[in-house]
């Protein structure tokens, strides 16, 4: 038992492989006997859940010294904290919403274009008994308190569904660009040599080709679905956390407890997981949390340029139905337009705090 | 030369490094014996390959540029020049462990002060999580680091440098190595930290009769704690022998040099002399004695033919053409 635990390197990293193996087994079960209770997306969020509690929240609570020091740190900037707010509300808003708002889909035409509560908007309805156009101020109503759409669907509900979306691409597709950045920028960094010239030209590829472009490649190929739309954006954004993990592995190579490290009896092995990438982590969460709202800016734009997946409501899909008719309801191009801002600074100014926080550098 | 009770033989180890602007030949046919539960100490000034001949006994020389060419390492009839990776592995910090100059980065920032003086003995003695604490915790209390519980979880920054020392020494010593190799252990600590540091040694040797390979560039320091000091000077041993031989009778004048750069309390001096000139570029070394060009004592024969070793009583050994009527050693 402990040699298998060594070889794990440790007893956390044992039980979350465990858990992770379960995971698996259940979602090979779920695929090809019981079919599909749950979509391939909820296993992704648990494993991205046990990432998270067994390498982010464990940590932080083993190290409470730590944890109050680096919140210490953050909370100076009255940003950050407001965007962290905003951030885990937002993310409260994309796991509980869905289940509170009305269905985002349900189309009704009667009550089409209803503006925000508090708002009042002239609307041209045909009366049936006249036979003509009459037109009215129509007030919002709570029952649709951020209005309604051309089709009569409730924005609020859509902004909700938006949210969930936005998260998923954001996290999701960072969390794959960053494991493969960090993996590539150690191992590159440790090796040296042709494996790190081989590894890096590589990068320098990657980096040539037009980002966007090979988005909507991958779209017209594949077909516009939220999956091939995250793997597409998370596997050619990890160049820059690749570099730059490099050059800070490189730096940190030469310091004098690898090599102390080394003189303990420790291999190459232990010395990449204990060693390096404890010690590039805190400037890889930084490049995270900074990259997050281009990736939701990026879904964003595919979707508004109809590239998007059609089956997911997302805040790019809102925003370009509701741009045909700013004139006449403002709020439908509006409202999702302010969530992204929102959210691209909250994740921004919570970068920047982070990146304050971590960076030794930038003592004050 | 070797006795019985010698556990680590050095002879002739060529360690060069490749650079672009030509090879260093930082140490260049070094011999020396370490015995069970004595010290030795190297002494010299930077750059005179005390380090690398360090480096290169646990094999840990970078490569590129540094490679060692030649010579024989001998740890237990084992010559670690030709041991596996995984074989040397087992023995650093098992049976050789090292300790480093600085220890504000010997550590590592973001490991706890506990994790690190426990990797050792996870890596090697398979003890379990609860018994490696235990080990450390009684490991701490040994090198003198009061509170030892609480400040398992400290990370180095929050530790003096003096501490942090302890604790490279505690990881050194968790596997109860049979050889010790301090890199200047004492040279980032001040004075009364070192006093406590260099008894923490000193206690070592006596009670544990472990070996220890102590490198220094501070004559001053060694003379309490070494049994035996090699004096070296640009990649090569100028003198060895006994503690006594080296401050009572030493003979090379490099070793005089460097005792008359030392302050004493008993004679009144105007000032210290140091040695003139600069240490040379190991690059583009001088011909013959590499010592020569700062010599006062320079004969012809000193520029044009390397002084072998010559034995001047017992283990006592200098080489310098000066003693060149005494027959010339096998090495020590």
């Amino acid at each position: 038992m402990r040699r298998i635990t060594e070889v794990f390197g440790g007893r956390r990293n044992l039980l979350f492989s465990g858990l992770l193996l379960a995971l698996l087994f259940i979602l090979l079960l779920d695929l090809f006997f019981v079919h599909h209770i749950f979509s391939p997306f909820v296993y992704f969020y648990l494993c991205f859940a046990l990432v998270i509690v067994f390498y982010g929240i464990y940590p932080l609570y083993v190290s409470r010294r730590l944890t109050r020091y680096y919140w210490d740190r953050t909370k100076r900037h009255h940003l950050a904290v407001i965007g962290l707010v905003f951030i885990i509300f937002l993310v409260a808003v994309a796991i509980f919403g869905p289940f509170l708002t009305q269905d985002p889909t349900k189309v009704d035409f009667p009550n089409k274009n209803l503006p925000p509560v508090g708002f009042s908007a002239e609307q041209s309805t045909y009366d049936r008994t006249t036979g003509q156009f009459i037109t009215r101020e129509t007030p919002g109503t709570w029952l649709h308190p951020l209005g309604t759409d051309d089709k009569g669907r409730d924005m609020l509900a859509m902004l909700v569904s938006g949210t969930r979306i936005s998260l998923q691409v954001g996290l999701m597709a960072t969390l794959i660009a960053i494991f493969i950045g960090l993996i590539m920028g150690v191992v590159s960094a440790y090796l040296g040599g042709w494996a790190d010239n081989a590894l890096m030209r590589f990068t320098d590829i990657m980096m040539t080709f037009p980002f966007f472009l090979l988005l909507v490649f991958i779209v017209f190929i594949f077909g516009p679905s939220l999956w091939f739309i995250i793997l597409a954006i998370g596997l050619t954004g990890w160049t820059g956390t690749a570099r730059l993990v490099r050059s800070e592995s490189l730096s940190l190579r030469t310091r004098d407890f690898i090599m102390a490290s080394k003189s303990l009896g420790a291999s190459d092995r232990r010395i990449v997981f204990h060693h390096l990438i404890p010690n590039v982590l805190s400037s890889v969460i930084v490049i995270a949390t900074l990259s997050i709202p281009g990736v939701i800016l990026a879904e964003a734009a595919l979707s508004f340029i109809g590239l998007g997946d059609p089956t997911v409501t997302s805040w790019g899909l809102v925003l370009q139905a509701g741009q045909r008719s700013l004139e006449t309801a403002w709020w439908i191009a509006v409202e999702p337009g302010i969530m992204l801002f929102l959210t691209v600074l909250a994740f921004n100014f919570l970068g920047d705090g982070v990146r304050d926080a971590f960076d030794p550098r930038s003592q004050v | 030369m070797a006795t019985n009770n010698t556990i680590l033989q050095v002879s002739e180890l060529k360690t060069y490094f490749f650079t672009r602007l030509g090879v260093v030949r930082a140490v260049d046919g070094v011999s020396f014996g370490l015995r069970q539960g004595e010290c030795l100490c190297l002494v010299g000034e930077s750059g005179c390959g005390k380090t690398a001949t360090a480096l290169s006994i646990l094999r840990l020389v970078d490569s590129p540029p540094g490679q060692i060419v030649g010579g024989e390492i001998k740890y237990h009839n084992e010559n670690l020049l030709r041991s596996t990776g995984a074989r040397l592995r087992q023995i650093r910090g098992n049976r050789i462990a090292m300790i480093f100059q600085d220890p504000q980065s010997s550590l590592n920032p973001v490991l706890t002060v506990g994790e690190q003086i426990m990797e050792p003995i996870r890596l090697h003695l398979k003890l379990g999580h609860r018994q490696a604490r235990d080990k450390a915790l009684s490991l701490m209390k040994q090198v003198g680091i009061p509170q030892s519980a609480e400040r398992m979880a400290y990370f180095p920054h929050q530790l003096s440098g003096g501490m942090k020392q302890r604790v490279m020494i505690a990881a050194a010593l968790s596997c109860n190595p049979e050889i010790l190799i301090a890199d200047e252990p004492t040279t980032a600590l001040d004075t009364t930290i070192k006093a406590q540091i260099l008894d923490i040694f000193r206690e070592l040797k006596q009670q544990m009769n472990m070996s220890i390979l102590f490198i220094t560039h501070d004559l001053g320091t060694v003379a309490g704690i070494a049994d035996r000091i090699i004096v070296m000077y640009g990649g090569r041993i100028a003198e060895a022998g006994s503690t006594l031989d080296i401050f009572d009778q030493p003979k090379h004048p490099y070793t005089w040099g460097l005792l008359n750069c030392l302050p004493t309390i008993a004679e009144r001096r105007e000032k210290l002399s140091p040695i003139p000139g600069m240490i040379p570029s190991l690059i583009d070394p001088p011909e013959g004695c590499i010592f020569h060009p700062r010599c006062q004592w320079r004969m012809s024969v000193c520029q044009q033919a390397k002084p072998p070793e010559y034995v001047i009583s017992g283990e006592h050994i200098a080489a310098c053409y000066l003693y060149q009527k005494a027959p010339a050693s096998a090495g020590l």
